[in-house]
Order: structure tokens, then C-alpha cells, then sequence
């Protein structure tokens, strides 16, 4: 069976046009060297379907395939979907204690321990103008030290609230991001951040879903995919599951009850309904650690409990001590509540520092020896004490989350990262390669010159 | 490691680097600058509360200093009427040996008599001795003059102090450790006559009397003798008063000892040690410029450098 001369030619096309489509590639990876969540492409080569030579066409009188050069057969992107899994479960861990950490750190800056202006601080100076009230000579020196014990006692009081009401700030404001992030649409609402993720990934299912149908794969698409689980991964344990029509239902996976899902993406919709009614669920992540730090109960509620009660003891003990009401317990959390009570603080004087004539002054005494003592002072410090491990191993857990969370992403860029060196050097390669079938394209060309106008013309 | 090495994975990780490195200079650098170990609970949640509690410690020492400074000042004023009454009933007592005296003509008795009178006024005078306005003789009845000039030798304070039921002034000076400093008037002069109780103003009260009388035995005899018993009495207390001085005065040096040895512990828990910190910032420092050096190399050259 003849041959057609023009056959390499073609050949020699296909080479070109493949080699430009490495190159495109090539560009496309080097153009998002930097683009978060891309994964480098690569076009897959393959031989293209052999030119069969029937029974005879060659010596020997057997069949034979002449090759007919290359095609391009996909566009791949390269990626390990199981690293993706890995990070995800780190980039939830990392969430939670990044989130944990933060609003820990802030309720400890709020006791500004250890220092000059904490409570520790107004405790020592209210328990000296009670030992100086013991001390006092004579009458001015008496209406002076009632006088200042009646404003350290205030002064404590003060520095009980604003401590409460900050650590009480700090609770409020983690609720409330916790709560918008995980607000659900509704009518002219776009919805939290988790909303918005949801309704991003169910639009790019439904394109995905056209392309996959038609037996596209729409690699840039994905990425953009893969990119928002990642951001979701963050607010909570996330479950994903496949279907084969190239979406994904996404839901969040409880952390706490094993089986009990909770809804993101299903196919081209977004049915996130927000969290699930009284909060009663543990998603982990950065929606797990603000709900666990400000829910009632949490951590913040724990701290807040913790110095109601050294409060309601200071009051007890003082007033125990001095036979008398000195502190006013108020109605509602001690810590927030509490002060000198309002007779003392119009008439300092009523105070009674004795229970003897004018020089007595075992109450008073007993009050003042009331310092460094393990219900108040000595709770209080137990208290710092606690706040402070907290957020150190908040702190720690946080550095080591990042640490793992680092080590996956390496992995992952390892296997999907662009290499501006490799890209170079492919791109050298790739040229050579199209140079080369250009050149096969010329010899073809002056072969067929040689045929077609020099060939028969003799003698002239 | 990883076989392929991508050209964000190496910006990332000299970035995390630079951050790492960055972030224990930015910490040694508040050490340094703030001279404390401890900035906030979480850089040592134990060191901490032993740092809050030796503030504590701290606080309550320097108030034990105070409370030992208020009572020093006590038992110095008690001490300076008490020693005027000593000398007062010492002039009393030669004036009695002198009126006892058969030889003394019953107007020159008189005069002594009157004199005796002054000498009464002036003991009274003297424990009306106050500390910042405490009368340090009255009990814990500090506002109360103890007794009053003239014929009325009752007395107004209380027995705060002398009865262990009542408490009297008392001073802490430790935890847990109390002194009671004052010493009461009516253990030292009595009620006088009415009362019949043998103390100071009693027996000048009688040897008035006797001298008046121009009975000279008695005023030899029992007077005299009644007298001396005073004498001794006044001087116990006396003693008993610079025991209580001497006390204040060694547990003012503990005090100042422990204040030491606290400041220094709370040093040891709170401080920066200064000497290692700043080796610690050098070193950090040089590892910054390290890392920022290597990442500038490393993230500058590329295989583009080097083909045409």
C-alpha cells in the first residue's frame, strides 16, 4: 500500500501543535506561580492512533503500524486528594486553638496580673488601711483611716467590676462572632462567612456538574473548590463526599456525638440552616472553640464564676470579721455587684473598728488579718493561676497546630506547587521540541521542493 | 522532605523562619526593655502566683514595720510619764521621811502636806501623757484623760489590757503575733482613798492626812512602807514596758530582714536575669540577620538567572 508523501508533514504538524499546547501549559503554571490554591496542570502526551500498513506493505510480506506522531489526551492538575484531607483536619485543629488562644489572651490581659494596678494589688492596699485603721491614734487619725478604708474598699470594688466586665466583653464578643459566622441566609442576607463559602461551593458545583456531564474537567474550577473547603475547614470538622457526577455534599461532622452531621452543600444548593437549635452541638474548629469559650458553662463563664466567688468571699469574711455589714453582696454576680455598702459610703464614721471604748480596735484588727487569706486572696491567686495555664496551653496548642498545619501545606505545594525552576526548564525543553518538529517540517518540505520542482527536468 | 521543592514552599518557609526567629526577638526584647520575666500569667502561671503572693508577703510586712513604728512610739511615751512619776514618788517619799520626822514643827508638816498636794497634781499630770492623741494610760478608753486634776482621784479609763477578757491596744507584728502595748493607769495610782486600794494616790492621800494630823509614827511606819511597795510596783511596770520596747525593736530588725530576703525572692520569680537576657537578644539578633540573609539569597536566584 502506497503512502502519501505528505504524510510526515502532518506528522510533524501534530508535533508542533502538541508542543504548543506544553508550552501554553507551561505559561498557565508560570502566570499562577502565585495563585492561592492552584494546583500546577500538565498536558498529558499521547501517541496518536498508528497509521495501519495492511499484510505486505513491507518486506517480509507482514501488516506494520507507522507511527503518526502525538495528541494531546487531557489537561491534568496535580494534586493528592488525601494531603487535602490531612490539611483540613490540621487547618480545623489550627482554627480552633488559633481562635482559643485569642480570646484567652485577651481575658488575661484584663487582669493585668502580674502589676501594679491588678486586683492583687487593691487587695494588699485594702487590707493596709484596715491595719492602719488598727493603728490609728486619736481622732483625726481615726475619721482619716476610715476614710481610706471605706475608698480601698470602693476602689477594690471597682477593680472587681471592670475586671468582670471585661472578661465578660471578652465572652460576648466571641458569642457574637461565632454567631455571625455561622448566621444562615435568609431574604436580603447574604448569611455569615459560612454561608457565603456554601452558596459559593453549590454555584461551582452546578458548573462543575455541565462540564463533568460533557466529560470536561474543569481543572481551575476545582481548585477553586478545593480552595473554599480549605477556608471552611477552618470554622469546624468538615465531611465530604463525592458524587459522581462531580459535585460534593460538604457538611459539618460533630465532634462530640460520632454519626451526627449538619448540612453545608448538597449538590447545587446551599442548605446551611445555621447552627442547631440551643447551640447543642460541637463542630470544632473556630465555631467550636468560640462557642466552647463564651457558651453558658464555657471557659469565660468558668472565669467569671471563679470571681464571683472570691467577691461573694471577700464580702462574707469582711463582714464576718467586723461584725457589721461593710460590703454590700448587691444583686446579681458579686463580682459585678458588690460594694461598700451605701450607709458606710455616706458616713465612713459608722464604722466600728472595736468592739471595746474609743481604742479598740479588734475589728478592725481582724479584718486587716483577713490578708493572704485562702478563700480570698489565696482563690483569687488560684484563679490567675488557672487563666494563666489556660492560656499558655492555648498558646502552645496553637504554635504546634501551625506547625503541623505548615508541614501538610509543605507536602501538599511539594506535590501541587509550581516550580519556576522545573517550569524553565520545561520550557527550554519544550522549545527544543518544537523547534525540532519544525525542523522535521522543513526537510519534509525541501524533500517534496526536490520532487515537485527539480524532479524530470534534465539536461537543462 | 519532600523530593520537589516548589518556589512558594521555599518563601513559606523562610517566611515562617523569619516569623519564628522574629517573634523570640520581639520577647527578649520586653524582657530586656521591661526588666521582667514574667509580662502576663501565661508566661509562667506558676511563677505567677508566686510572684502575687510574695507581694502579698511583701505588702504585709512593710504594714508589720508600720504597726512596730506606731507601737515604738507608744512605749516611748509610756516610758517618759512613767519615769516623771517615778521621780515625782521618789520627792514624795523624802518629803514623808522628812514630815515623819519628829524634829518637823506642825507648819512646817503643813507646808509639806501642800506640796505633797502639787506632787499629786503632777503624777496625774503625767499619766495624762497621749500618743498622736491617745491617752496611753486609759485602757482602750483612748479618748479619756484617765484622771482628772483636783480632789477626784477615780479613774475614767477602762481595764483594757490588764483584764485579759478585755483587749487592750494591741499591735501586730507578724502573722498571727500580737502585742499588747499599753499600760493601764489604774494598775499603777490606784483610786485613792475611797477605794483603800494601797496604790499611789491611796498613800499620798493618807500621808496628807497624817502629816496634817501631825501623826508622825504612822508616817514612819505604814506610809512609808505602803510607800516603797509603790515604788517597786511602779518599776515593774517600767520593766515590763521596756520588755515590750525591746521586743518592738528586735521584731523591727526581723522585719527589715524578711523585707530583704523577700524583695530579693520576688526578684528571683519576677526579674529578667538582665546577663542572660541580653546574650539570649544578641544571639537572636544575629540569627534574624542570618535567616534574612539566607532567605534574600535563596529566594533571589532561579534558574533564569542562568539561561539566556
Amino acid at each position: 500500500m502506497p503512502i502519501s508523501s505528505f504524510y510526515g508533514l502532518q506528522t510533524s504538524l501534530r508535533g508542533l501543535l502538541a508542543q504548543q499546547r506544553l508550552l501554553d501549559t507551561t505559561g498557565h503554571n508560570i502566570a499562577n506561580a502565585s495563585t492561592q490554591g492552584y494546583s500546577r496542570q500538565e498536558a498529558a502526551l499521547v501517541a496518536s492512533p498508528a497509521l495501519e500498513i495492511p499484510s505486505g506493505g513491507i518486506a517480509g510480506g507482514a501488516g506494520a503500524h507507522l507511527g503518526s506522531g502525538v495528541d494531546v489526551q487531557a489537561f491534568r492538575r496535580i494534586r493528592d486528594q488525601f494531603i487535602d484531607l490531612q490539611y483540613r483536619g490540621q487547618n480545623t485543629n489550627l482554627g480552633d486553638w488559633n481562635a482559643r488562644s485569642a480570646g484567652l489572651q485577651q481575658a488575661e490581659t484584663a487582669l493585668a496580673e502580674p502589676g501594679e494596678n491588678g486586683i492583687n494589688q487593691q487587695l494588699s492596699e485594702f487590707w493596709d488601711a484596715w491595719a492602719d485603721l488598727a493603728n490609728a491614734n486619736g481622732s483625726d487619725d481615726v475619721v482619716a483611716a476610715k476614710q481610706a478604708v471605706v475608698e480601698k474598699g470602693a476602689a477594690l470594688a471597682d477593680a472587681f467590676k471592670t475586671v468582670r466586665d471585661q472578661i465578660g466583653t471578652v465572652k460576648a464578643t466571641s458569642y457574637a462572632q461565632y454567631a455571625d459566622l455561622a448566621r444562615p441566609a435568609s431574604a436580603g442576607d447574604a448569611g455569615g462567612e459560612v454561608a457565603q463559602i456554601a452558596k459559593d461551593i453549590a454555584g461551582l458545583n452546578d458548573t462543575i456538574k455541565r462540564f463533568i456531564t460533557t466529560g470536561d474537567v474543569p481543572n481551575d474550577l476545582l481548585d477553586r473548590r478545593d480552595q473554599l473547603l480549605d477556608q471552611l475547614s477552618e470554622y469546624g470538622q468538615i465531611s465530604v463526599d463525592g458524587q459522581s457526577d462531580g459535585t460534593i455534599n460538604v457538611s459539618f461532622v460533630d465532634t462530640a456525638t460520632a454519626g451526627t452531621t449538619y448540612p453545608v452543600v448538597t449538590g447545587a444548593a446551599s442548605v446551611w440552616a445555621g447552627p442547631p437549635a440551643g447551640d447543642a452541638w460541637s463542630p470544632g474548629g473556630r465555631l467550636g472553640a468560640l462557642l466552647e469559650l463564651s457558651k453558658p458553662g464555657g471557659t469565660l463563664d468558668g472565669y467569671l464564676t471563679s470571681l464571683d466567688t472570691v467577691a461573694t468571699n471577700l464580702v462574707t469574711s469582711v463582714n464576718a470579721a467586723l461584725g457589721s455589714t461593710f460590703f454590700d453582696a448587691g444583686a446579681g454576680p458579686a463580682a459585678a455587684t458588690f460594694d461598700v455598702a451605701a450607709g458606710v459610703l455616706a458616713n465612713p464614721q459608722s464604722i466600728d473598728p472595736g468592739s471595746g471604748a474609743s481604742g479598740s480596735r479588734d475589728l478592725a484588727l481582724a479584718v486587716s488579718r483577713l490578708r493572704d487569706s485562702a478563700p480570698v486572696d489565696g482563690a483569687y491567686r488560684a484563679f490567675v493561676a488557672q487563666v494563666g495555664s489556660n492560656t499558655r496551653e492555648a498558646t502552645r496548642q496553637e504554635a504546634n497546630a501551625q506547625v503541623l498545619t505548615d508541614a501538610v501545606e509543605n507536602r501538599r505545594q511539594s506535590v501541587s506547587g509550581v516550580s519556576l525552576d522545573e517550569e524553565m526548564s520545561n520550557l527550554v525543553r519544550f522549545q527544543r521540541s518544537y523547534q525540532a518538529s519544525a525542523r522535521a517540517m522543513s526537510t519534509l518540505d525541501e524533500m517534496l521542493d526536490v520532487l515537485i520542482n527539480r524532479t524530470g527536468k534534465v539536461g537543462l | 522532605m519532600s523530593n520537589r521543592i516548589t518556589t512558594s514552599m521555599v518563601q513559606r518557609n523562610v517566611l515562617a523562619d523569619l516569623n519564628a526567629v522574629s517573634a523570640k526577638l520581639t520577647k527578649s526584647q520586653t524582657k530586656a526593655s521591661s526588666g521582667k520575666e514574667i509580662a502576663r500569667p501565661s508566661d509562667d502561671p506558676f511563677g505567677t502566683t508566686q510572684a502575687m503572693s510574695l507581694r502579698q508577703t511583701l505588702a504585709a510586712n512593710r504594714q508589720y514595720q508600720r504597726n512596730v513604728q506606731d507601737g515604738q512610739g507608744w512605749t516611748d511615751e509610756t516610758e517618759s510619764a512613767l519615769s516623771d512619776i517615778t521621780a515625782n514618788i521618789g520627792r514624795a517619799r523624802d518629803l514623808i521621811v522628812q514630815g515623819g520626822n519628829d524634829a518637823t514643827d506642825q507648819t512646817s508638816r503643813n507646808a509639806i502636806a501642800t506640796e505633797l498636794g502639787q506632787i499629786i497634781e503632777a503624777i496625774k499630770q503625767a499619766t495624762s501623757q497621749s500618743y498622736r492623741g491617745s491617752y496611753v494610760f486609759s485602757g482602750t478608753a483612748t479618748s479619756t484623760r484617765p484622771y482628772e486634776q483636783g480632789a477626784d482621784d477615780s479613774y475614767h479609763g477602762d481595764d483594757g489590757g490588764l483584764d485579759p477578757a478585755i483587749p487592750g491596744i494591741v499591735r501586730e507584728l507578724g502573722p498571727g503575733v500580737t502585742l499588747t502595748l499599753n499600760s493601764v493607769g489604774k494598775d499603777i495610782l490606784g483610786e485613792g482613798q475611797s477605794a483603800g486600794d494601797d496604790k499611789v494616790l491611796d498613800v499620798l492621800r493618807d500621808a496628807i492626812d497624817h502629816l496634817q494630823a501631825g501623826d508622825g509614827a504612822s508616817l514612819r511606819g505604814t506610809d512609808l512602807t505602803r510607800l516603797d511597795a509603790n515604788v517597786d510596783h511602779v518599776l515593774e511596770v517600767r520593766a515590763a514596758n521596756g520588755a515590750k520596747a525591746s521586743r518592738l525593736e528586735a521584731a523591727s530588725s526581723r522585719l527589715q530582714q524578711t523585707e530583704e530576703a523577700t524583695i530579693g525572692q520576688l526578684s528571683t520569680v519576677e526579674d529578667a536575669d538582665m546577663a542572660k537576657t541580653l546574650i539570649d537578644l544578641n544571639s537572636q539578633t544575629a540569627a534574624y540577620q542570618a535567616a534574612l540573609r539566607a532567605g534574600a539569597n535563596i529566594v533571589q536566584s532561579s534558574l533564569m538567572d542562568f539561561l539566556r
